[in-house]
């Protein structure tokens, strides 16, 4: 049997070989992406068999292993750079110091990463710091919409294009007035619609609509009548409304000279290519001002009252429908360009006879997102579909959010918002019970149990505009002469309730100054890394590349551990005898399938001999070939590395 | 042997003297990786194997990469800005106020200066509209004043002539008042084709503004006449206006006792004494409160509306320009005491028969400018002269950027701004064509083609007031009788006539709370900070410090180069002896071959030498033969034509 060769400078841990020395010399040409990592280092050991007889120092392996334990701490202790560590595994036979150094290390340790994970924690918490900027550019105006507050001329509604259904409506209009004389006498009554011939039977005044069967049916009580007959009406009209086809409202557009006498931006007139149309059922007739994104944008380089958009607005109310309109003036929003004109949402009115200045200011909010916040940046990440084509905003997701649950549970779409491909808008005559699934629906709505307050996230920059309002009689009694009769003479159009049937209004920038609001992650990860170093180099005076020391001293030490247990193995189940048998078996083997790595020796020595003092002698029994095969696996993405026995431990005896 | 003993070994053989004394650049790195601080030096030198080697090599230079990268992402952070936003509680100062009425002068005191241009707007307007004045005294009045007037040619139609454009036939005007169509030669400035107009109206009106010799004119069209008579109007204003000395024009204009009716401030009645005089040129007279003028700031003690300024203006309708002023009421504008009110740009309005309340919001800020940020602190350092007598503010920057260039260009000074320095304003009998003038270069202004955008910057620190108007009615129906029977009563002096509901305008200005907030930017790096962030880096990566980096430095920079310049030296030294070789043949080779030149003078550089001659000879010890044949070739090479003869002794 073999001796132990355990701690022993065992010869055949001799790690030194190179298998490119010990290369079939038939085979000049190394593995290509082997060889590479040697080659700039050192000449490149050719295929001649000679090699083995070059000198040893001069031909430096790719990678070389420390024959034992010993040797490698002590290596390692002589030439590591890592404080503390080196004290206690380097510091031999001093017991007092060593637990001196344990203590010491241990402390240091914790210390470090105490302080560590202090630092993680707090850059995991992904804080972030508050930054106002005051930027001072050229600014861009924002969209105005304008609207009439007038949906549909009464006249107009009942002699073109709603003749159909205007009769109808014209009938419900009656009834109506025929339904207002009960309501002051009982305001919280359910007086029944007994003649309702078109309506859905449970519908009362207060009650809106009744799911299929009659059995339940939604109940909205009023404290005042007044409400409750708008509301009423407001529901009849939607169902008119959502009967007419989509080309009439295109129909009632009316010139823009009948809303907007005069138009003047930056003190030149408005352009054709800086408005654009559409019609709001409520609102009637709206004209959004610089909404086109493209080059005929207005610029503001300029604050104040001459530098911004100056409108004349029409207000007169003589052909309003009276149910439906009950504010007179005009509705205005200001809004960012390429956002849709919510003007329930963010309008204001304007006032009769009045001049209206708005002053604006803006201010921008740019917030972090992914781990710093929830935000999302154009709202491709939110899991509702944008019905609007315009870009994402969170008013914008959560009607696009309504409009789908009402799709869903309701099977049609309310008008007020749009509708995707393939739905019609609510109707009774084809929905019977909408009515009633759609005041179920706002109030899960604003619990918010459909979740979309959840699901729509807020933009990750947002535009905001804040506005305040300044007032003046107009036109003064002294200018109202000529200002009404040219107006009137102009536009072909007798202003006949002078004073009420105009307004002006100004919209500018109060100052060109806007600030943003941005947030900036407060721990970045250069920071983190800094402290980090700090904190390391404070308790342990190493750095990353100890690590990669320390790494590299395992790495031996696996390999040297696995080694020796491999001669171990080795020595123990196999026979003296059998061993050289055995060692060119097994190294034959290899040789066949991996000609290019691995050549057995004629002369394999025998695999154990009696430890000798002698390091080169001890080298001769070194090495039995199956260790090296059985080490290639892993070795070979190291490179053109192999563990096989040295060259001249081989040769050397 | 251990490897590190033995590669130790080796080098302290091979190695006679080390360091910065080192032969070559290569063992000159490697006494240095061996010996510095530097974690992954040491390793590349230690390390066995070629590929551990290269590991090496590679994760010491990756770590340098990361220091390098992480350094620069330091320093490139390193101006910004961190704030904090702080709310006090205190007593607050109250800002200053500038009322004004809307109307600048008054129709009966500027009337005879306004009489005739009156008279031919409204003639105009008879004509393009077809519409005199409703009253029939009035009417009576202009017929007379037009049939006087068809005698004497109009001085301003002719000046500057309102033209009716014909929507059908484009190119030509029609100028109102002769009834003459004249072709619009010049460039129109905005086509009738694209004007949002009114769909049944063809007329457009304009104007026309010509320069000096007439060939250059710029026509303006309007969509709505309205805004043409009102902007043809102003024009005229402005040169009537320009001729006029100032204490005239303060004159014309309302008085402090006229405008404030009854005046209160923190629970405590004020007067027109309070207020001070700002002469506005298309405002008139308006009235700052708490400007400074008595030294002491006012301040209230309370948040609320009791506690504020309560002001009842009086604002006679009847006095109004009706072609001037469209609009009846007053502005009102919140400022620092020192800050010129822009009234025209930034002004609140008040409306008559209302009462205004004006709740504020105090907000202070305080930014870091260079290297921060691009804010001047006083606008010292801005160059544009400030006209105003104000502190700099960038609408004031704007504004004498604009007037400087104004008169620079057109020789005069535009009306609505302040004079600088030896100008005087425009007006069309010295400078016929400013009008021209300064609409193109208003033109220019607003289309940031002269610049003052870009020089203007903003203040480091201000103060803002947030606004909440809210309006209410008043005075009620039932206070009406009393109120404004008192209020006669009291302005007796000042007016005869009885006050009206809708001469009055209530406005109350006052602190919502008293609460200030304060937004104030601090450096949110500090040199230390940086300094121990690089600490923490060199650490991180290499346990490197300063004093590894001057290591570095030296090894480098000074001891390599110091190798080159002696090699070089070495090598001219060599070359020069070649030189004089031909000179003397004879003694040449064999002073090459046995005593070398370069060992012989340098001597106080023996290590070097010996490095230099050692590789080539095996044994290392003898001067022998190589050297020469290697200085041979390169000398070949330097002078092939002239060393040929030499080459042949030096062969053998």
């Amino acid at each position: 049997q073999c001796p132990d060769p355990s701690l022993d400078p065992d010869p055949g841990l001799a790690m030194k070989g190179d298998e490119l020395k010990e290369r079939d010399p038939h085979l000049p040409q190394p593995i290509p992406g082997l060889g590479k990592g040697g080659k700039h280092e050192g000449p490149r050991p050719g295929p001649e068999p000679a090699a083995p007889a070059q000198p040893v120092e001069e031909d430096e392996a790719l990678i070389e292993f420390h024959r034992s334990y010993r040797e490698l701490f002590r290596v390692f202790c002589n030439t590591t750079t890592i404080h503390g560590a080196i004290r206690l595994v380097c510091s031999k036979h001093n017991r007092m110091k060593t637990a001196f150094w344990a203590a010491l290390w241990l402390c240091a340790f914790g210390m470090m990463y105490w302080q560590f994970a202090l630092l993680f924690e707090e850059y995991l918490s992904y804080p972030v710091s508050l930054n106002i900027n005051l930027n001072s550019d050229k600014l861009v105006f924002p969209a105005v919409t304008v609207c009439t507050l007038n949906p549909y001329r009464s006249v107009l509604a009942g002699a073109t294009c709603l003749l159909p259904q205007g009769g109808r409506r014209g009938d419900r209009k009656k009834k109506k007035k025929s339904l207002l004389s009960p309501v002051p006498k009982d305001p919280g009554c359910r007086a029944r619609a007994a003649s309702a011939d078109q309506l859905p039977r449970c519908l009362t005044l207060t009650g809106l609509g009744c799911d299929q069967n009659k059995s339940d049916c939604f109940y909205q009580t009023y404290s005042s009548g007044v409400d409750a007959v708008r509301e009423w009406y407001r529901f009849h009209y939607i169902n008119i409304l959502s009967r007419l086809p989509d080309a009439v409202p295109a129909l009632q557009e009316e010139a823009p000279g009948k809303f907007i006498f005069t138009c003047r931006f930056n003190q030149a007139p408005c352009t054709h290519a800086n408005y654009s149309h559409f019609h709001h059922p409520m609102y009637g007739n709206c004209y959004t001002f610089n909404n086109k994104n493209d080059s005929h944008l207005w610029m503001s380089s300029m604050p104040g009252i001459n530098n911004g958009l100056s409108l004349t607005l029409r207000t007169e109310q003589n052909d309003f429908i009276p149910l439906l309109s009950t504010v007179t003036g005009a509705r205005v929003m200001v809004h960012g360009q390429d956002e849709p004109a919510f003007m329930d949402d963010g309008g204001f009115n304007v006032r009769p006879g009045v001049e209206t200045s708005i002053s604006m200011r803006k201010e921008a909010l740019n917030s972090l997102g992914g781990n710093y916040g929830d935000c999302t940046e154009n709202g491709s990440d939110v899991p509702v579909k944008n019905l609007y084509p315009s870009k994402y905003t969170q008013q914008v997701c959560i009607h696009s959010c309504f409009q789908e649950s009402m799709i869903k549970k309701c099977g049609c779409a309310y008008i007020f918002y749009p509708r995707p491909k393939g739905v019609e808008f609510c109707d009774y005559r084809k929905h019977s019970s909408w009515g009633y699934c759609y005041y179920k629906l706002q109030v899960a709505f604003s619990v918010d149990s459909l979740g979309c307050f959840s699901k729509c996230r807020k933009p990750c920059s947002v535009t905001s505009y804040k506005l305040s309002a300044g007032y003046s009689r107009w036109p003064s009694v002294k200018s109202q002469d000529w200002i009404f009769s040219m107006l009137s003479l102009q536009n072909n159009y007798t202003i006949k309730n002078k004073r009420n049937g105009v307004a002006k209004l100004n919209i500018f920038f109060k100052e060109l100054n806007y600030k943003t609001n941005s947030e900036s992650p407060s721990v970045t990860m250069v920071t983190l890394l800094s402290n980090l170093g700090s904190q390391w180099s404070l308790w342990f005076g190493s750095s990353v590349l100890s690590v990669v020391e320390m790494a590299e001293l395992i790495f031996d030490l696996l390999v040297i551990t696995l080694l020796l247990l491999l001669r171990r193995f080795q020595s123990r189940y196999w026979s003296p005898g059998r061993g050289a048998r055995g060692a060119r078996e097994v190294a034959s083997s290899p040789a066949s399938s991996l000609p290019s790595r691995f050549r057995p020796h004629p002369t394999s020595p025998p695999p154990c001999l009696p430890p000798q003092p002698d390091p080169t002698l001890s080298l001769v029994p070194s090495a039995p070939p199956p260790a090296y095969a059985s080490l290639r696996p892993w070795a070979s993405p190291l490179g053109s590395v192999g563990p096989s026995s040295s060259a001249q431990s081989l040769t050397e005896p | 042997m251990a490897p590190g003993e033995k590669i130790k070994a080796k080098i302290r053989k091979n190695l006679p003297v080390r360091g910065p004394q080192a032969p070559t650049i290569k063992d000159l790195m490697q006494w240095y990786c061996l010996n510095t601080n530097t974690h992954g030096c040491r390793r590349i030198v230690v390390s066995r194997g070629r590929l551990r080697r290269l590991l090496w090599i590679l994760f010491t230079l990756t770590a340098v990469a990361l220091i390098l990268w992480q350094c620069a992402l330091l320093v490139i952070s390193f101006y910004t800005v961190s704030v904090s936003i702080k709310v006090h509680f205190r007593k607050l100062d109250f800002p200053a106020v500038t009322i004004c009425n809307m109307n600048p002068y008054k129709r009966s005191a500027v009337g005879y200066l306004l009489a005739d241009l009156d008279k031919e707007t409204n003639s105009a307007l008879e004509s393009l509209y077809g519409f005199s004045e409703a009253k029939p005294r009035e009417r009576r009045e202009t017929r007379s004043r037009s049939s006087a007037w068809e005698g004497t040619t109009p001085r301003f139609l002719n000046l500057i002539p309102l033209l009716v454009f014909n929507k059908d036939e484009k190119g030509k005007a029609r100028d109102f008042f002769t009834g003459r169509k004249r072709k619009i030669s010049g460039n129109i400035i905005h086509k009738a084709s694209n004007v949002m107009h009114v769909q049944d109206s063809k007329k457009l009106v304009g104007f026309q503004l010509c320069s000096n010799d007439t060939s250059d004119c710029a026509t303006y069209t309007f969509s709505s006449g309205l805004n043409a008579i009102q902007e043809w109007y102003k024009l005229h204003y402005m040169n009537i206006m320009a001729q006029v000395p100032l204490e005239k024009k303060v004159n014309m204009s309302y008085s402090a006792e006229e405008l404030l009716v009854t005046c209160f401030f923190d629970g405590v009645s004020c007067d027109a004494r309070n207020f001070t005089l700002f002469h506005h040129p298309m405002y008139g007279n308006c009235y700052t409160f708490n400007n400074q003028e008595n030294a002491t700031t006012l301040s209230t003690s309370m948040g609320g509306s009791e506690y504020g300024l309560q002001v009842i203006l009086y604002i006679n309708e009847n006095e109004y320009n009706p072609y001037l002023v469209s609009s009846t009421g007053a502005k009102v504008l919140i400022h620092q005491q020192d800050e010129y009110p822009f009234i025209e740009d930034v002004g609140t309005e008040i409306e008559t028969a209302m009462s205004t309340s004006i709740g504020m919001h105090l907000t202070e800020s305080f930014r870091l400018s260079e290297p921060y940020s691009q804010c001047t602190e006083d606008g010292s350092d801005v160059p544009v002269t400030n006209i105003y007598n104000a502190a700099y503010s960038l609408q004031i920057c704007l504004y004498s950027c604009f007037q400087t260039k104004m008169v620079e260009t057109c020789g005069c000074a535009q009306y609505s701004q302040p004079l600088p320095p030896a100008a005087n304003y425009c007006n069309y009998q010295q400078h016929p064509n400013w009008m021209y003038c300064y609409y193109q270069l208003y033109q220019a202004f607003v289309q940031e083609k002269l610049g003052c955008q870009s020089v203007c910057r903003e203040t480091c620190s201000f103060k803002e007031w947030t606004l909440t108007t809210s309006l209410a009615q008043w005075p009620s129906e039932v206070s009406e009788k009393w109120l404004l029977n008192v209020l006669t009563w009291d302005q007796g002096q000042q007016i005869n006539t009885k006050l009206n509901k809708t001469d009055l305008a209530k406005l109350l200005i006052f602190y919502k709370d008293l609460n200030q907030r304060s937004i104030v930017e601090s450096p949110a790096n500090s040199i230390e900070m940086l300094l121990s962030n690089f600490g923490g880096q060199l650490g991180l990566w290499m346990s490197c410090s300063v004093v590894c980096v001057i290591e570095i430095i030296e090894v480098f920079f000074i001891d390599s180069l110091s190798i080159i310049a002696r090699h070089q030296w070495q090598k001219a030294k060599e070359w020069w002896a070649r030189r004089q070789a031909p000179s003397s043949p004879e003694v040449h080779p064999r002073q090459r071959g046995q005593d070398n030149p370069a060992l012989d003078i340098d001597d106080d550089l023996p290590t070097f030498t010996s490095a230099m001659r050692l590789p080539p000879g095996p044994g290392a010890q003898v001067p022998g033969t190589p050297p020469p044949r290697y200085n041979t070739l390169r000398l070949e090479r330097a002078f092939s034509t002239q060393l040929t003869d030499t080459q042949l002794p030096s062969e053998p």
